[in-house]
């Protein structure tokens, strides 16, 4: 006989839903206790009163409409046969557009606000201070003071550090450009990404990343100065626009434009002179300024010398050829004539033997192709490898 | 309702093996074996449709239909690894479970249940039996949805503990408990006709 109550196997019990000598047991405790045989009587009432359950007949239409479903489903998926595999299609080609857009969108990340760090001190974002995780969206104005810092991801082509005392918004980021302004201050970009992809407003110009790294430093009056130390940046304001290689700098004069590119081993004497060139109000001033240059100028400096032969008057373009094949031999194709008549095509050949370009473009492309590539099968496999 | 009733539990037979080439031939999309197996279902199918709707007649034909068009469409899903009727009975748990939820008629339980009439009593034990019917069948009804599966397995369908089990998706155990819980509860609510069963 079981020595505790029974009362969780009433049920069971009275329909006979327990092991033979379980039920002999149950029947043997309910003979002797009182509480487990009023509970036994309480579900005996309860079952008693669920048999007069019934069963009842469902009503004829409920076939007739069986067969209408039926017959409505086979002639709809007769009628609509080509539905489903016409969807299936229709998604399989939406997953891809869908995923194409995704890849070239996100190949740069587009759209999506920039990480932010601080480097140093307080910097902040629209009055806001950087903390972890902070971003800078569009239109934002991200400040630094005397002794903050702070480091921008330019989505994922790159990073620009923020010196201090300077302001900077964020113009627009999207697939196809990254634009920031620069009113004041200094700001360091480091760039991987193809041409024309990256470029920083500045009161004074407009500076449009090649794929490189550079410093862009803007004053209190607007005017700035641009130093490269990878690739090639080129600087540009309406119609006036200078290409600064590697090693290099160009000064940007606010109403002006970009000044004359040039190596920044250059005597001091060629630098002055070369900023009086540029920017001087008066011509007899640019006048003695084209003479120092000249004078000054060394081999590595026909790059500057190049330039001006399309920014003197004619008889001084004369002056600045002669000068400039004193100092290098032209390609053999270039002549005189020709570049005093700045025959582009010849300027241009001029242009490449002076490797002013860097790196080869196959170079470059081949480049990004393979972070292009690396980027993609990150995001597809988390993949961190290194080229 | 009451003239409708064609049998009760000892009248039919509530566990006939399906004919496993009607199933075969269902599962080919043979709509005269849907028709046996529809004949041989359909009544203990609304029926239980019927009483876990709150007596809406509307509602419980509509479910049926589902069913019958479940078990038309997913039939072939069937592998014959469970009993038929398992199966079966699952596809009308959920169907009247989805039809519970989007169920949007409104009916009074006990005017529902009490329009019942039976033939061959006297007005009197016609009167009688209709009331004590409307009653249980509101009791049932107001019971918990775990609490009132059970018993309209048990009752309506017949089942086993084992094969409520296998319907619900629960333990043996479970089904004893819930039917422990059930029986003491239609008791208590139902304690003052005692006398008239």
């Amino acid at each position: 006989m079981f020595s505790k109550h029974i009362t969780s196997l009433s049920s069971a019990y009275f329909h006979d839903e327990l092991r033979p000598r379980e039920s002999q047991r149950v029947a043997e405790h309910l003979m002797s206790c009182t509480p487990c045989r009023a509970d036994f009587d309480d579900v005996k009432l309860g079952a008693k009163f669920a048999e007069q359950l019934q069963i009842v007949s469902a009503p004829d239409s409920v076939w007739a409409g069986v067969v209408d479903q039926l017959d409505y489903k086979s002639v709809r998926r007769m009628r609509l046969w080509f539905v489903k595999p016409l969807a299936i299609a229709a998604m399989i080609l939406l997953v891809i557009a869908g995923g194409l857009v995704w890849l070239r969108s996100n190949s740069n990340t587009g759209g999506a606000p920039w990480n932010v760090a601080r480097l140093g001190g307080s910097p902040r974002i629209d009055s806001q201070n950087i903390e972890d995780g902070s971003k800078l969206g569009v239109g934002q104005w991200l400040e630094t003071d005397a002794t903050s810092r702070a480091e921008i991801d330019v989505a994922t082509i790159g990073n620009v550090e923020i010196d201090p005392n300077s302001r900077v918004r964020l113009l627009e980021t999207s697939s196809s450009e990254h634009r920031l302004e620069l009113a004041r201050g200094r700001l360091s970009a480091h760039i991987s990404a193809p041409p024309k992809l990256f470029f920083v407003n500045t009161p004074s110009g407009v500076a449009e990343d090649l794929g490189c790294a550079y410093t862009l430093e803007v004053d209190e009056n607007g005017n700035s100065i641009l130093h490269v130390t990878l690739g090639w940046v080129s600087l540009q304001l309406i119609d006036r626009e200078s290409s600064v290689p590697a090693g290099a700098a160009c000064a940007m004069k606010r109403g002006v434009g970009p000044g004359t590119p040039y190596f920044e081993d250059a005597s001091e004497l060629f630098r002055t002179a070369l900023s009086k060139f540029d920017f001087a109000d008066n011509q007899s001033d640019q006048t003695a300024a084209l003479a120092a240059l000249l004078s000054e100028a060394r081999p590595r400096d026909v790059m500057t010398l190049w330039y001006l032969l399309m920014r003197v008057s004619a008889v001084d373009r004369a002056s600045v050829y002669d000068r400039m094949t004193s100092l290098v031999t032209p390609p053999q194709d270039v002549t005189r004539e020709g570049v005093l008549n700045l025959d582009r095509q010849m300027l241009e050949r001029w242009k490449a033997k002076l490797s002013i370009r860097s790196d080869p473009p196959q170079k470059k492309v081949h480049s990004f192709l393979k972070k292009l590539w690396a980027e993609t099968l990150g995001r597809i496999h988390g993949y961190q490898g290194k080229w | 309702m009451l003239d409708q009733i064609v049998a009760t539990r000892e009248q039919l037979p509530v566990k006939e093996s399906t004919d496993s080439r009607t199933i075969a031939a269902c599962q080919q999309g043979d709509r005269e074996a849907l028709r046996v197996l529809f004949e041989e279902y359909k009544d203990r199918v609304y029926s239980i449709a019927l009483y876990s709707l709150s007596g809406d007649e509307m509602a419980a034909g509509d479910a049926t239909q589902q069913v019958f068009l479940k078990l038309m469409t997913r039939i072939g899903q069937f592998r014959g690894d469970a009993e038929f009727a398992t199966w079966l009975y699952r596809l009308v748990v959920n169907t009247c479970h989805d039809e519970h939820r989007k169920q949007r008629r409104f009916v009074a339980l006990a005017d529902s249940f009490l329009q019942t009439s039976a033939g061959g009593e006297s007005p009197r034990a016609s009167y009688a039996r209709k009331e004590l019917a409307g009653r249980v069948q509101t009791a049932v009804a107001e019971l918990k949805p775990k609490l009132r599966w059970p018993i309209l397995l048990k009752y309506v369908e017949g089942l086993s503990y084992e094969e409520i089990a296998q319907v619900l998706n629960c333990s043996k155990g479970t089904v004893a408990s819930r039917l422990n819980r059930a029986h003491k509860a239609l008791g208590r609510r139902l304690s003052h006709l005692k006398n008239e069963i």
